[in-house]
């Protein structure tokens, strides 16, 4: 049963070099993403991932198509969306002079919510830190993407949104925060998350959309791209993995 | 009433901004240095009165009288003829010229008194309020010291100068004013442009709270810190510099506030406009600096040229500091200082609907 559905999501930018112009930095895109499975977008930078999130989250306008998160329409109920959503962004900074757990307190006063931010910490290993009054400025990489995902928690969402949340990060913190999302995702939660990781997608996503130029060019389980879009054997006769399906869909070309 | 939410979020706000020492420090040193060199700068002595002096006797008691003006650290005495020393006196370099007559001796030291002409130019009649008692006081030194005589009575000299304004007393409700300006403009415009830039604002429009809470809830928390800097800088300037307020404390408060919501407004409204940390000090720069020195802080505004006057009255800051300042100074209560408490009131709609206007939640977190 889906819990985010988007028909038809398109997003137009002025262009950089000449402001009467436009490109669509989202171009139709169409997603069912069914409640309690981990959806990965994938694509190179600028393929239009964060646009669709943001748009979902009630951050970028909607200029075309609508969706519904949990049967609420994104653009009429942004507030009731918001409720029901937690939200990681690519930018992770927070107030100085707060420490974790004052932080996690505001983010529940927000959501009118008395939370206990021991618990919170404790299910991103954050505790010992926050102990020793710890501020997100005396945190690692990895740590601090732990503890965003910590602040996103505050509201028991139904659906989770990462935005790239290993990006950066070493591959123990990599497989640490994946450990994370899995058993975030066994609680029952829906994750959306966004990444360049192939391994990330392959082994995290239960189903993956692969973007490009704002369009969704394939969909589906990652066994299913690898048999649908993996180069054939002659051209690559041991590696048939999901990078070689990501480059073949989007191709070589380096993107800004 | 706030709200319950509102409420909570000032208190974090609160713990923000005051676990922000540095700024605190800031804030607080700069006013402070300021009234404290300026109370030192008026409480030291006078600078010489210039004194021209005509001596027409040739008696040696005359020569002895222009030498002991010459010896008096009061006076800057010019010798010389009537003609030259009245034109510097038109001139102004002279503040006044006393002139001896020719029958200035102790020769009729027990006849009647002779009588010494002083030529003073109108311009500078107000100082001569000052100086003539001092000058009287030094004729009858120097006539006591010819006659040999004892005074009858010695004064042992404690400050008799009535407790007259001194400069402090008029610049620190226009420093305060000036103080709770850039407080203000700095807490809200600074602020959000900050929590914009490291995405802060972002992550907050994600959750469900309104653009309401949060300015309630910064404009609460700004509010209670400046009046608690205010507090702090008044308490200094009377207790250590001796500076008097005359008027109402709470009236004075009440100013205060109003001028501080405007200038939180104007900080609103700056921090909508300037996307970058510079940009929002340069358009700061823009909105405060002019005012500076239009609104009367430093001196009145009365003293300005007369092209300049329309505008500077109608600044916002120069209704905050004439307002707190009448109050100050003369004890004014609110209703006398009605045509400030409306210019405070056309500003507080102004900045209002202009932050209203300018501050979209969704694009200034973006």
């Amino acid at each position: 049963m889906p819990i985010i559905e988007v028909e038809n999501f398109t997003k137009q930018y002025p262009l950089p070099d000449s402001k009467n112009e436009t490109f669509f930095a989202v171009d139709g895109v169409s997603l069912h993403i069914d409640k309690g499975e981990i959806f990965g977008i994938l694509g190179p930078n600028g393929a239009g991932k964060t646009t669709t999130l943001e748009m979902l989250e009630g951050l970028t306008d909607i200029d075309g198509g609508h969706a519904t998160i949990d049967g609420i329409d994104v653009q009429s109920h942004p507030f009731k969306v918001k409720k029901i959503i937690g939200v990681q962004l690519q930018a992770n900074e927070y107030f100085d002079n707060l420490s974790l757990v004052e932080l996690l307190t505001l983010f529940g006063a927000l959501y009118k919510r008395e939370i206990d931010p021991s618990t919170l910490l404790e299910k991103v290993q954050l505790l010992d830190k926050a102990k020793a009054k710890a501020r997100p400025a005396n945190l690692s990489g990895g740590q601090k993407q732990r503890f965003s995902i910590a602040c996103a928690l505050v509201n028991e969402p139904k659906v989770l949104f990462l935005d790239e949340p290993t990006t950066g990060l070493d591959p123990q913190a990599k497989r640490n925060l994946w450990e994370l999302v899995t058993e975030l995702n066994n609680s029952g939660m829906t994750i959306v998350l966004t990444t360049h990781n192939m391994e990330e997608a392959e082994s995290l996503c239960q189903r993956i959309a692969i973007m490009d130029h704002g369009k969704i060019v394939a969909e589906g389980t990652p066994q299913h791209l690898i048999l649908q879009h993996a180069p054939e054997p002659p051209e690559a006769p041991l590696h048939g993995n999901l990078e070689d399906v990501f480059l073949t869909l989007t191709g070589h070309a380096l993107r800004d | 009433m706030p709200t319950k939410l509102q409420l909570h979020l000032s208190k974090v706000f609160l713990k923000i901004f005051l676990r922000d020492r540095q700024s605190i420090f800031f804030s607080l040193f700069f006013p402070i240095i300021f009234m404290t060199v300026f109370g030192f700068a008026n409480s030291g002595g006078q600078d010489p009165i210039n004194v021209g002096v005509v001596n027409d006797s040739d008696a040696v008691v005359a020569a002895e009288f222009v030498q002991q003006l010459i010896d008096n650290p009061i006076f800057n005495v010019t010798v010389g003829v009537e003609d030259s020393l009245r034109g510097e006196l038109e001139e102004g370099d002279q503040t006044m010229v006393l002139v001896l007559p020719e029958v200035f001796s102790n020769q009729n030291l027990d006849q009647d008194s002779t009588e010494l002409r002083l030529l003073v130019d109108a311009a500078q009649v107000q100082q001569l309020g000052l100086i003539l008692p001092v000058l009287e006081q030094t004729l009858i030194e120097i006539e006591r010291e010819f006659r040999n005589t004892e005074p009858m009575f010695n004064l042992a000299i404690e400050d008799v100068q009535a407790r007259s304004q001194s400069y402090l007393d008029f610049l620190l409700p226009g420093l305060m004013a000036f103080t709770l300006m850039q407080l203000s403009i700095a807490g809200s415009g600074f602020n959000i442009v900050e929590y914009r830039r490291k995405g802060i604002l972002k992550r907050l429009f994600v959750t469900p709270i309104q653009p309401k809470d949060f300015i309630t809830a910064i404009v609460l928390a700004r509010m209670s810190i400046i009046l608690i800097q205010l507090a702090v800088l008044i308490a200094f300037a009377v207790l250590i510099l001796d500076v008097r307020m005359i008027g109402s404390i709470v009236e004075f408060f009440f100013v205060v506030i109003l001028g501080t919501f405007i200038f939180l407004n104007l900080g609103f409204c700056l921090g909508s406009i300037a996307k970058t940390q510079q940009a929002v000090i340069l358009v700061g720069n823009i909105v405060i600096f002019p005012q500076i020195f239009l609104s009367g802080v430093f001196y009145p505004i009365s003293s300005m040229p007369e092209l300049i006057q329309p505008i500077a009255y109608v600044l916002p800051l120069s209704f905050v500091a004439t307002g707190m300042r009448d109050i100050a100074n003369e004890g004014a209560s609110l209703l006398t200082i009605l045509p400030s408490l409306l210019g405070i009131a056309v500003w507080l709609v102004i900045g209002f609907v202009l932050a209203t206007r300018l501050f979209v939640w969704k694009e200034v977190a973006n």
